[in-house]
């Protein structure tokens, strides 16, 4: 009986095993292999053609983060904008997206086309919006072109608004906050929805008015979702360089370079060079600060909720 | 105790039917796995000996291929399915991840003196030098015929840690020339010029030649008046304009001597600044936001009447065409020399742009090279040129080469007789890159955030800092 048993369960265990290989090999070829093999990339020089690596150690996150004088500076002006980029998208995507979210929570009329609107950036963003809106940012674009009929000529850019090195960060921070505020929207009205209403109710028999009961009660109720929000900018600021390589190249003059942008052109365009490493290294130290970005970002979750 | 119907026990039936289940829920896994390890698999006809595949980064090149291709099975038998992989990191990430499958196509065109060495120097591309006899080689425009060849002093440079061509031995032959041209040409848009009160049958002789032609169409149209090439490619200015006319103005040995180690002649010299000087007399004629457009846009931007000047090569006639420009309202010129310089005139030596090459991987080496020898057969290379506007690898007569083309050639020089030759990098250090050098460069024109003395610094400091690694 006992061997009985023990035959079923292997059986068993055998079935689980054969159902499980097909994914288990699949995640072993995609996951594991290409991240080890991204990080012993890392350690070595390569170009991505030649037979042999070049094993050089931790050579290549030295040089890149100070040691090459001809690397580390690309790496820190490139820093210096992710930074900015960082501060940036998740601050206007929290500024806009929650007086949105507000406004939509409470207007009875049209409230279903209204969101719809409002999420049309996210499910339209891709390769052909960012060149619409290069087409909008140009010296002759629509932008100059409603500026100039407001009577705001002074605001208008002459070299359009990518290609003066003052205007064209804030401007693509603009653009990609302008792609993530729809899902703040999102995520903040369905946190709107789950508040209890008595609370709101509470708060207005006390004597709160919309400002108050708005600063006093929902804000600190949002403050999880305002977390994920800033998360989640975080991340697509760190890691995403769509925006940069389409629409400006990380010019001009290398102004809008960013660490993402970095990396994609270590690997990619660097004329056969071996800097595939370098482009390794840099993806390496981005990960690691995502993941204490997003454990800080936890631990601030966890300490006020 | 009756037995079952099959005359098996419970526990027998019971064991036969898990038995079934266990096969059967195996054989499903295996047929998942099969489904899995069939669809990441290839379906490519590697065995047949009458069909070669073809693979090029120039989507505009793919219609004359095909057609190529089409006469080429009337002819031998051989089908050649052509395919475009673009833009060029695809194109290199393709090549990348099917050598290292056993999946490479069979011909390749690839950018030449440069790429074709990497992928030579990686075995993914064959030597191919015993199959080019006497015959074949003299066929191909003088000066551009050994393009593809490992000369000793690529070979020496390829020795050096830095190299992306690691591998190659001297005598190696990985390509042959498909396309030819120059960088350094200009082109302008003749209505914009007469209403400008310029003559487009004479084209300035001299830098301030050009810089009073951009004035005056400036002068007439500032939005639409002015010169653009594609700066989003950070390159392009130094390149094609600033390296001509430091070559122009400085002489061949001046010129190598600015990407030296020497301070006292490289970029941060008095020689670096007097060349920076005349570039910035550009900076207030750039066409607005021309820093922003790739090469494609800009050459569109010409076209459509968007700027009365456009700075490219050969290669930007065909563009301009596609933009919907009749090349006969086009006038072109080499970048003009700057006067007290060492050259009074500037010839632009063609280098080879483009290459064929064959994969190492390929079985079919015979057919690959019959293939060849077609596409660059004086024939092919004409209804070639004709097709794409780009000027073929093959020697052709002006006449062959039509109107456009064989006019285009007379732009060329020889580098023997003090032509600059852009393919010339062999004074450059290894770990020189140019990128830096074109960001520089725009940083002082157009955006005009630098001024020519600290452009010359920091280009001095890019050169000196490419000597150290």
């Amino acid at each position: 009986m006992a061997g009985l048993t023990t035959r079923r369960r292997v059986r068993e265990a055998l079935t689980g095993y054969a159902f499980v290989l097909p994914a288990a090999a699949l995640f072993g070829l995609m996951g594991v292999y290409t991240v080890a093999y991204g990080l012993l990339l890392s350690f070595a020089r390569w170009n991505g053609f030649t037979k042999n690596w070049l094993w050089v150690g931790f050579d290549n996150y030295l040089d890149i983060l100070y040691r090459d004088p001809a690397l580390a500076p690309l790496v820190q002006d490139a820093a210096v904008n992710t930074v900015l980029v960082m501060v940036g998208v998740p601050v206007l995507s929290v500024a806009a997206g929650l007086p949105i979210a507000l406004a939509l929570n409470r207007i009875r009329f049209l409230r279903t086309t209204m969101r719809t609107v409002f999420f049309l950036p996210y499910v339209t963003t891709g390769i052909a919006v960012f060149y619409a809106w290069t087409y909008v940012l140009a010296p002759t674009g629509s932008l100059n072109a409603v500026l100039g009929a407001l009577g705001l000529g002074s605001l208008q850019q002459p070299q359009g608004f990518l290609g003066n090195p003052s205007t064209a960060l804030p401007t693509l921070i603009a653009v990609s906050a302008w792609s993530s505020i729809p899902v703040a929207i999102l995520l903040y009205l369905a946190a709107l929805q789950s508040i209890d209403g008595e609370v709101l109710d509470a708060a207005r028999v006390d004597g709160a008015g919309n400002w108050r009961v708005t600063t006093a009660v929902i804000w600190p109720l949002l403050r999880p979702t305002t977390a994920a929000v800033v998360l989640l900018g975080l991340r697509d600021a760190l890691q995403g360089f769509q925006v940069f390589l389409l629409m400006t190249n990380g010019g001009p003059g290398g102004t809008t370079n960013v660490l993402g942008l970095q990396a994609y052109k270590w690997a990619f365009f660097s004329d056969l060079r071996p800097t595939l490493g370098l482009a390794s290294a840099l993806g390496w130290v981005l990960f690691v600060a995502a993941v204490l970005l997003a454990s800080v970002n936890l631990r601030m979750l966890r300490s006020r909720t | 105790m009756l037995k079952s119907p099959h005359f098996l026990s419970d526990t027998e039936v019971g064991g036969h039917v898990r038995t079934r289940l266990l096969t059967t829920r195996l054989l499903a896994a295996l047929a998942a796995t099969a489904l899995l390890a069939t669809a990441c698999g290839s379906d490519d006809d590697a065995g047949d000996t009458n069909s070669l595949e073809m693979w090029t980064f120039k989507q505009a090149h793919v219609e004359p291929l095909k057609a190529a291709a089409a006469e080429f099975k009337e002819q031998t038998g051989i089908s050649v399915n052509v395919t475009a992989y673009t833009p060029d990191d695809v194109f290199k990430s393709k090549l990348q991840t099917a050598a290292q499958s056993n999946d490479l196509a069979d011909v390749f065109e690839v950018h030449a003196a440069g790429e074709d060495f990497v992928l030579g120097g990686s075995g993914i591309l064959a030597d191919f030098a015993g199959e080019v006899d006497e015959a074949w080689h003299g066929q191909f425009v003088a000066g551009v015929a050994d393009a593809g060849k490992v000369d000793d002093a690529r070979y020496q440079r390829s020795l050096k840690p830095e190299a992306p061509d690691a591998g190659i031995e001297t005598g190696q032959l990985f390509s042959v020339p498909y396309t030819i041209g120059t960088f350094g040409v200009i082109y302008a848009n003749k209505s914009m010029l007469t209403a400008a009160g310029l003559d487009p049958a004479n084209p300035p002789k001299t830098w301030a030649e050009f810089i009073a032609w951009l004035q005056a169409t400036h002068a007439k149209d500032p939005q639409n008046g002015g010169l653009t090439v594609g700066l989003n490619s950070p390159t392009t200015g130094f390149n094609w304009m600033l390296q001509p006319l430091a070559y122009a103005y400085l002489g061949k040995e001046g010129y190598q001597a600015l990407f030296s180690s020497d301070k006292a002649t490289a970029w941060g010299s008095q020689n670096g600044q007097k060349v920076l000087d005349l570039y910035d007399q550009l900076t207030p004629y750039w066409m607005p936001g021309t820093q922003t457009l790739s090469i494609d846009d800009a050459d569109r931007a010409f076209a459509q009447g968007k700027a009365a000047f456009d700075l490219g090569g050969t290669f930007t006639l065909a563009a301009i065409k596609q933009g919907g420009m009749d090349p006969a309202d086009v006038v072109y010129f080499g970048v003009p020399p700057a006067e007290g310089g060492a050259s009074s005139e500037l010839g632009l030596a063609p280098l080879a742009l483009t290459g064929l090459s064959i994969s190492a991987q390929t079985e079919k080496t015979d057919a690959a090279v019959t293939w060849l020898k077609f596409l660059t057969s004086k024939e092919q290379a004409a209804k070639f040129a004709q097709a794409s506007l780009d000027l073929p690898g093959t020697e052709l007569s002006a006449d062959t080469l039509g109107p456009d083309l064989g006019a285009m050639t007379e732009i060329f020089g020889n580098a023997d007789d003090g032509a600059y030759d852009p393919s010339d990098v062999s004074f450059f250090a290894p770990a020189y890159v140019d990128t830096q050098a074109g960001e520089t460069l725009i940083r002082m024109s157009p955006l005009g955030e630098t001024d020519a003395a600290a452009t010359n610094r920091e280009l001095g400091s890019i050169v000196a800092t490419s000597w150290q690694g």
